[in-house]
């Protein structure tokens, strides 16, 4: 058939990423044969430069990666010309390599793209998934595509986050292996337009990284200071217990100094005292010998 | 609200299903598992029912769009003779090929080398106790020989099978006591002991002999039981015969 569907996925990601995402870039290129790959984009260039590169490789779709600090990633999905584009940060990136994804799937094969029901309850939902089907799904008749339909899919809403799963189908009864990349998604804000524009949505949910990062390091120190503050406590409270007794003033009643006595001083050594025998403790040998018998009468 | 609302209608692409390939659903009601398969049951911290969870939903999308790509006549298995390239490379499936097996033989391992140790004390106990039997039968044989030999008994069976020694009655006696031959206590050494005399080394104070009271009889013991005839039964009881009268017990009973 005619490939009529044009969907072209731009993906690429600004410098300073770490090799987990990098890889997650290559997979997601594998995964789907209507993307396109572009060179690492400087940090010093604003973000409405995406929408020029996105024109110039005539795409009209673009997944951006962004690291920051190189801890943090976030994820920017648009629909480049005016559409709406949002800004995701990316958690528990697991790749296509993990050994124990055991599943495989043919490059290129179109996907089953699953949604939950949520996606169909809230409006914001409803905007986004919109926006996933046109940009995961692989067109039909794409020239790189295979025809076969041999894996899914699953975009899940739990915990106020997005979390992706993709599933080889092996048996016509779905019993599924995972194969490929998973990620986890936290909405940030809808845009209105491509990498700007009014705010269509804000997520109420999402705490950034570095707020997450002080609150933990502000816990911690809290419970330090409390720990101080009790044992400063404890402190007072040791002192505090000694009460401070007033002299006594009839104590000085009863004193009477001692006579002074002449001071002498000894210019002759004084006699040698007599050595007194102390006549009731045996000698040495005598008492040895006591010794003796009282151990063999025992 | 209203502006993303209007925007999803502005982005909204208008095309057949089968270029979109999505499906909203929730899970496969699973009829044997316990836990309720709701999502609001679903704790995102328990790792394992969060996957199974996702499982699921992938599950039921499957179920649900198999037959409506089969009904648009969209190919879904594979041909055996598809070669195409896969999106892992197969030096990677090798390896996860590998790791699997390694974890599986390290199990079968572990496995193995506990049934061996509860094998050797079970073969140690049924080897204890076979050649213990050995030993019991060929003491009996030979016993059943001796009293052959000594012309106590002329049957020829304990070639054939075991032997139970019978106590011939040659001492009609009206005594109750010298019809059963010498006493039980006699009878019991005679059989561990047996007729060669008293074997070297023969333990007779194991634990089990220490701890089996079956020979005890209270009124024995007590001295409370009645006697065989009463008063008279009683001295007649405890009459021990003289020492020729034993002599020829002794020699009579092996």
């Amino acid at each position: 058939g005619k490939w009529k569907n044009k969907e072209r996925v731009l993906i690429f990601s600004s410098r300073g990423i770490n090799f987990r995402t990098r890889h997650l870039m290559q997979d997601l290129r594998t995964l789907m044969p209507h993307s396109k790959a572009d060179t690492k984009m400087d940090r010093k260039d604003q973000l409405f430069v995406i929408n020029e590169v996105c024109e110039m490789k005539n795409c009209n779709k673009c997944i951006f990666f962004e690291a920051k600090k190189k801890q943090d990633l976030y994820m920017w999905l648009s629909n480049t010309p005016q559409g709406p584009s949002a800004k995701f940060l990316v958690q528990n990136v697991h790749t296509l390599a993990e050994l124990k994804m055991t599943g495989n799937c043919l490059r290129g094969s179109r996907p089953l793209l699953s949604f939950d029901p949520t996606f169909d309850k809230e409006p914001h939902y409803a905007l986004l998934k919109e926006l996933f089907i046109q940009i995961f799904g692989t067109p039909q008749y794409h020239p790189k595509s295979q025809p076969f339909v041999d894996h899914v899919f699953t975009f899940t809403v739990t915990d106020e986050r997005i979390w992706f799963r993709n599933y080889q189908i092996i048996e016509e009864d779905a019993s599924l292996v995972e194969i490929g990349p998973r990620f986890v998604l936290n909405l940030i804000k809808i845009f209105q337009g491509s990498f700007g524009g009014a705010t269509l949505y804000e997520n109420p949910h999402y705490q950034s990284p570095n707020m997450h990062r002080r609150l933990i390091r502000l816990s911690v120190a809290a419970k330090f200071r409390e720990k101080q503050q009790v044992k400063e406590v404890q402190k007072i409270k040791q002192k505090g217990s000694k009460v401070l007794i007033e002299g006594d003033p009839t104590e000085v009643v009863f004193e009477t100094p001692a006579e002074e006595k002449p001071v002498e001083i000894q210019l002759v050594k004084p006699e040698s005292k007599p050595i007194v025998k102390d006549k009731k403790k045996p000698r040495k040998i005598q008492r040895k010998k006591q010794k003796k018998l009282f151990r063999t009468e025992a | 609200q209203d502006g993303l609302k209007l925007c999803l209608s502005e982005f909204r692409q208008q095309l057949p299903w089968l270029e979109r390939l999505d499906v909203t659903l929730g899970q496969v009601v699973d009829p044997v598992s316990p836990s309720a398969s709701s999502k609001d049951a679903v704790d995102p911290e328990n790792d394992f029912q969060r996957e199974m969870s996702f499982y699921r939903q992938a599950q039921a999308a499957v179920l649900d769009a198999l037959p409506r790509l089969r009904k648009l006549q969209v190919p879904t298995r594979r041909p055996d003779d598809y070669f195409a390239e896969m999106a892992k490379s197969d030096q990677q499936m090798q390896k996860i090929r590998q790791k699997l097996k390694s974890k599986q033989e390290a199990m079968e391992r572990s496995e193995r080398a506990k049934q061996l140790r509860a094998m050797r004390k079970y073969g140690k106990k049924v080897q204890t106790e076979i050649l213990q039997r050995r030993q019991k039968e060929k003491k009996n044989m030979l016993n059943a020989v001796k009293k052959y030999q000594k012309g106590l008994s002329d049957k020829l069976d304990f070639l054939d099978e075991e032997q139970t020694l019978s106590q011939g009655n040659k001492k009609g006696s009206a005594s109750q006591r010298m019809k059963k031959g010498p006493n039980a206590k006699r009878r019991y050494k005679n059989q561990k002991f047996g007729f060669g005399g008293k074997k070297k080394g023969s333990k007779w104070n194991t634990k089990e002999s220490f701890n089996d009271v079956s020979s005890f009889r209270p009124k024995v013991a007590h001295n409370k039981g009645p006697g065989k005839a009463g008063k008279g039964g009683k001295k007649a009881l405890n009459k021990r015969p003289g020492k020729r009268a034993r002599q020829k017990m002794k020699s009579r009973a092996r």
